[in-house]
């Protein structure tokens, strides 16, 4: 059984969300209400056997340090397995200097001292489902330098808009890894997700560093395509989307309120961890009236909830309506108050005024703890 | 922080065989408690917020469940370097063959050796199979600040109820004078809890000389209490307000449920300041289909509803499909109910199917109908 370490990458320059993300890592977004986004990779490592996880913060890291914690609630085991929060220098004078390769190399001593033989680096924004190991067996029977995980959309022209895509030929040879520029429908989204050797790895790191400071790890590969034998493999999921704006962070959510396709996502087969805060079951109060929604445990609800996910402990009052809306948790949706199309961050108390609802195409957005 | 001074001893190992085809496999202090947890999380939580650092949990009837679920202590926090839950089923020792626990007060006999482990100065007794919500730290600070030799937790019931419980009765002060196992005609309507504090030093004398005692029963109430109301010791009556229920039939496990529905019941538990812990479960968020109906529900994670419910408490993992009714039930863990099947005041166990279009239950019954095997559908 070939030896595995992974990383998870939770910064990445390409992705940034305005609003949210001033309070947290896309990757501890909360997610279908109960989870964090970075729950799905981490429980995919861990059901894939693959124990040693190191995650690399750049910023705002409490929150994702705090769920995380050392890991227990991920099913690894305490002593052989190790998740592991690496954080590297942040430079806010100018963000371009924040890549994956500077996170790397400021560890560089830590990567090196792994005693694993191969690598699975992938993000903290995605959402999808994937046996690791598995992808990791077909990489070395590949016999590739360096594989890629892809997703074929026929949407590139209006999703993945910030993601890069890759040009491959006739033997899954990657060409080239390049922005996608929304030219084209039909294209192979790269899933940030990347298989190597350990060495190869510390190599290309290395390398990166040499030529530019502001390399990524996708730079050096498209220099390096002509040395190095780059591979595609096609997800195979019925589920799959990343997190980079407002908008794909509000559709990956309420796309799974159809329920053939969240339960394709949750199986019991490959269970999604998460860190429990002991909250109680919902309550739901005589007038109620719920319909096609996801409800988080510890929520009192009194009003009417239609095409939302509503997050742990929050508290919809009476004659309160709720509609296609992302209710983080904690806050609170008063009496009467009426709300469609929104992103109601945590904490934040919707009371006094009684009407918000979004006209234009993207949801809108209530800050943390605010009072509205 | 190291703190011993006193330590709890949980008595799981009865089956509560009148809870019927519910305890065929597992004793009582597991059976599915509100949604989301078993019966022995709300002692064990009391203790984990009243800062008891260490827990022997004294199991005997279809322990494997029980012994799996509460070792280690993790669920409830106590699983700190001083502190700990552990298991204690009877066992063989160098000096004595294997014995069931006779009686309840036995069961801490045979378990001496370990509490002398701690040599705590105070035991706290509880049972495994009540739900209520109490800080044993303020029953500790009565004890002490009354010199107690013992001091047991009552609760008020009414005069009508007072025949099927133990009634102490009291003198002005509180100090308990008779105790009196279900008294035909009850002087006084203070019911026992099962909760009891000892002083161990105490304790530990009278328990070895009840062991050698060919006429004792071994138990509690009927032996140790007694006799120390006969060695004329200091026992006093620690008043408990609040809600306490002992769930030992279908009816009164189904009514405790119901309770949760009702938001003047003072058993709540989305109280941030004494949670009850559980077990983390891994299911994802319960899912409220486009044409359900959930009016008056307690529901938790992992549940999928399409159908209707009304005044219904559901399970971890329930699953009621389309066009099914569900009214004044509980649905254990796992359980489903078929399309256009309905459902009225039962209570349907852990992973029982109810089959399409099948009809169990009835409004007008006056008991619950316990469902504890699959029901099959109608065609």
């Amino acid at each position: 059984m070939a030896s595995i370490f992974a990383i998870v990458n939770t910064s990445n320059v390409r992705y940034h969300i305005d609003g949210l993300e001033d309070y947290r890592p896309i990757g501890a977004f909360s997610f279908l209400g109960r989870y964090r986004v970075i729950d799905f990779p981490v429980s995919n490592l861990s059901n894939s056997n693959i124990d040693r996880i190191q995650v690399y913060v750049s910023q705002n890291p409490r929150s994702l340090a705090e769920h995380l914690s050392y890991g227990q609630h991920y099913n690894i085991n305490a002593k052989r397995g190790k998740l592991q929060l690496l954080f590297n220098q942040d430079s806010r004078f100018n963000p371009i200097y924040n890549t994956d390769v500077r996170a790397y190399h400021d560890n560089m001593d830590i990567i090196e001292r792994m005693q694993q033989d191969y690598v699975v680096i992938t993000p903290g924004n995605w959402v999808f489902k994937a046996d690791f190991r598995a992808l990791v067996n077909q990489h070395i029977e590949s016999g590739a330098d360096v594989t890629l995980l892809y997703h074929r959309t026929e949407k590139g022209d209006t999703e993945y808009r910030a993601c890069n895509v890759l040009e491959l030929n006739r033997q899954k040879g990657v060409n080239q890894i390049k922005p996608n520029d929304g030219s084209k429908p039909n294209c192979n989204v790269f899933m940030d997700t990347f298989i190597m050797k350990k060495e190869t790895f510390i190599d290309l790191i290395n390398e990166a560093m040499k030529r530019s400071s502001i390399f990524g790890l996708v730079d050096i590969l498209n220099q390096e395509r002509d040395v190095l034998d780059i591979r595609g493999i096609q997800h195979k999921g019925s589920y799959v989307a990343c997190i980079y704006d407002v908008r794909s962070y509000y559709e990956s959510n309420m796309a799974l309120l159809d329920y053939s396709l969240a339960s394709k996502l949750f199986t019991s087969d490959w269970p999604i961890y998460t860190q429990t805060t002991d909250s109680c079951p919902v309550h739901y109060f005589k007038g109620a009236v719920v319909k096609n929604s996801m409800i988080a445990n510890g929520c009192n609800i009194r009003g009417t909830v239609e095409n939302s996910i509503i997050g742990r402990g929050v508290e919809i009052g009476e004659g309160a309506v709720v509609k296609d809306s992302l209710v983080l948790g904690h806050s609170v949706i008063g009496k009467g108050v009426h709300i469609e199309r929104q992103i109601i961050d945590k904490w934040a108390q919707v009371l006094n005024v009684k009407d918000l609802v979004s006209t234009s195409e993207l949801p809108g957005y209530i800050r943390r703890n605010d009072i509205i | 922080m190291a703190n011993n001074e006193m330590l709890a001893m949980i008595l799981a190992g009865g089956r509560g065989s009148r809870l019927k085809d519910l305890t065929n496999k597992v004793a009582k202090p597991a059976v599915s408690f509100g949604g989301k947890y078993r019966i022995v999380d709300f002692p064990l939580s009391n203790c984990a917020n009243s800062g008891i650092n260490i827990v022997g949990v004294l199991t005997q009837y279809e322990p494997v469940l029980l012994n799996s679920y509460v070792a280690g202590g993790r669920n409830w926090g106590l699983d700190t370097r001083d502190g700990g839950v552990f298991v204690l089923p009877p066992r063989e020792k160098a000096d004595s063959n294997l014995n069931v626990y006779r009686g309840t007060a036995d069961a801490i006999t045979q378990n001496i050796d370990f509490i002398d482990q701690y040599d705590p100065e105070y035991v706290l007794v509880l049972s495994g199979d009540h739900i209520y919500k109490m800080n044993y730290h303020q029953m500790l600070k009565f004890h002490r600040e009354n010199k107690a030799d013992a001091t047991i937790a009552v609760i008020s019931v009414t005069m009508r109820e007072a025949s099927r419980f133990g009634i102490m009765n009291t003198d002005g002060e509180g100090r308990i004078v008779e105790f009196e196992e279900k008294p035909a005609h009850p002087k006084s309507t203070l019911a026992s809890m099962g909760i009891y504090i000892f002083n161990w030093k105490e304790l530990r004398r009278l328990l070895v000389a009840d062991r050698d005692n060919d006429k004792s029963s071994h138990d509690f109430g009927k032996d140790i209490i007694p006799t120390m109301l006969g060695e004329g010791r200091k026992l006093m009556a620690y008043e408990f307000k609040g809600y306490w229920k002992d769930v030992g039939t279908v009816d009164s496990l189904w009514q405790a449920n119901m309770d949760l529905l009702d938001e003047k019941s003072e058993l709540d538990l989305d109280d941030n300041h004494w949670r009850i812990y559980t077990e983390d479960a891994t299911e994802f968020p319960q899912v409220i289909g486009p044409d359900a109906v959930v009016d008056e529900a307690y529901v938790t994670q992992g549940c999928h509803v399409e159908g209707t419910i009304r005044r219904s408490v559901v399970f971890t993992g329930a699953d009621v499909k389309t066009g099914a009714q569900v009214c004044d039930s509980v649905l254990m863990p796992d359980s489903s109910v078929g399309e256009g099947a309905k459902v009225i005041r039962c209570l349907v166990a852990n992973g029982v199917k109810i089959g399409k279009g099948a009809v169990v239950g009835s409004a007008g019954s006056d008991s619950i109908t316990l469902v504890a095997k699959d029901v099959k559908g109608v065609e």
